[in-house]
């Protein structure tokens, strides 16, 4: 008890987790909105059927999943943005995004793919143009199908966004770890900050399965 | 209504079209039979080019549908299709199915639309099936929603690719049914099929396909009972 009362309680110390959370959750979900809209615009390019577009997308794809997130992160920090002075907290939420982008442009391109070509063949045989079929018929059902994996990569940004610290930047982890050092005890607030992990990403697991129920109803036999 | 000119087609250097030479008049119910890898499904793709042409010409009312510069969703849509594997829209209820096109397309309002919608579900029975989806229907039934979603849009003609063959066979009645029904009605049909009841039976016109070429053609009649090619005979032979 006097242990969660000194690394939890006492001298506002919840206030820091809080703090740290509040992070972690900015980061995760600026990251996930950014990625989104990456992974979208770079997985239309690779199924566009344009030489240069794919190869754009491509190549963005390949650097970004070859390189490990810690890195980036720092590349980010002390290369590209270090001369604008832009807050720790916006770099991280770009740099996570850059980085999701990446995985979201291959999950999303599989869904497209994995959608039935006569589903295509359909929609152009009636007359509608490459645009509408793609709008209308293939990313409706491609987003259904991804929707599991897309929930995955979202709790892997979560879980990811705790090398954050490496940019002295306080989110969950960080907070946590400050806790240790002041009070030498490790257990409470490392597993305080695991249980809050654990709490994100199964409410939002949980989230997405309600999601996804609701739109498997034209697959019910 | 539909005139073919040489048309050519190949797939990395395999030619599957070798020069088809065919005139289609307005009312006319063509039947292409012929043996697979021949070309009949490529044919019938290429005349509203879901399959690329490689050479000739394609003219459909007038317009030469291989130029590049023509609008080829708008000759799209005087031109319904049916596939082999149905290809209903899985995302969409049957209703909505029918009434995309002609709504994404502006050529109804929505209300005008469903209303299409509910009169051609009617016209199949299948009317309290409107809000279903397609994974909850037969394959028969799928099969006369895709053929009543081509029509919706009120084509000049109709292409039906195998529409039988994914069927299981006790369901292959009613989609023949239908496809009679729509011959009665007047609607040029182009048919490629397997099912040599109904090319005897409702085609005016068959044309045997072989490697890439039309062998022969003859009223369904004189094709069945007097057939010339002795390939055609062969293959008549074999499924007869």
């Amino acid at each position: 008890m006097h242990a969660i009362y000194q690394n939890l309680i006492a001298m506002d110390r919840w206030k820091l987790i809080l703090e740290g959370l509040g992070n972690t959750i900015i980061i995760a979900l600026g990251a996930i909105v950014i990625g989104t809209l990456i992974g979208a615009a770079m997985a239309l390019m690779r199924v566009s059927g344009n030489r240069v577009l794919g190869g754009i997308a491509r190549g963005y794809i390949t650097v970004i999943r070859g390189i490990p997130m810690v890195t980036q992160l720092m590349i980010f920090n002390f290369i590209i943005f270090a001369p604008t002075g832009m807050p720790k907290l916006a770099i991280a939420i770009v740099s996570f995004g850059v980085n999701s982008g990446a995985y979201c442009a291959e999950i999303f391109r599989a869904g497209i793919q994995g959608v039935p070509l006569g589903q295509t063949e359909a929609g152009r045989s009636l007359g509608l143009g490459r645009a509408q079929t793609m709008w209308s018929i293939v990313i409706p059902q491609a987003v259904k199908a991804v929707l599991p994996t897309y929930t995955n990569e979202f709790v892997v940004l979560i879980k990811e966004t705790a090398v954050a610290s490496y940019i002295a930047l306080m989110d969950l982890t960080k907070a946590s770890d400050m806790i240790r050092n002041a009070t030498f005890n490790a257990w409470v607030p490392l597993l305080s900050a695991a249980v809050i992990y654990l709490c994100l990403t199964l409410g939002l697991s949980s989230l997405f399965a309600r999601l996804e129920r609701r739109l498997a109803r034209s697959d019910r036999g | 209504m539909i005139e073919v000119k040489n048309l050519r087609k190949s797939f990395k250097g395999l030619e599957v079209l070798r020069g088809i030479n065919e005139t289609i008049a307005k009312g006319e119910k063509v039947v292409v039979v012929g043996p697979s890898g021949s070309g009949k499904s490529t044919f019938l793709r290429c005349l509203n080019r879901l399959e690329e042409p490689s050479g000739g010409e394609i003219w459909f009312e007038g317009i030469n549908i291989c130029d590049p510069k023509c609008n080829i969703n708008r000759l799209r849509q005087k031109m319904g299709m049916v596939f082999q594997q149905f290809n209903l829209f899985a995302h969409l209820s049957v209703k909505e199915n029918i009434t995309l096109a002609p709504t994404k397309l502006k050529i109804m309002t929505p209300a005008e639309a469903d209303e299409k919608a509910m009169q051609l579900l009617n016209r199949i029975g299948l009317a309290e099936k409107a809000n279903a989806y397609p994974s909850q229907l037969s394959g028969g039934q799928q099969q006369r929603i895709a053929i009543v979603r081509a029509l919706a849009m009120n084509p000049d003609v109709m292409l039906f690719d195998e529409p039988t063959s994914a069927l299981d066979p006790e369901m292959v009645g009613e989609v023949l049914d239908l496809m009679i029904q729509l011959a009665e009605e007047g609607m040029t049909m182009v048919v490629v099929t397997h099912e040599m009841g109904f090319a005897r039976e409702v085609g005016t016109r068959v044309l045997f396909m072989d490697e890439g070429q039309i062998l022969e053609q003859n009223t369904p009649k004189e094709f069945f009972a007097n057939p010339q090619n002795p390939r055609t005979r062969d293959f008549l032979s074999k499924i007869l």
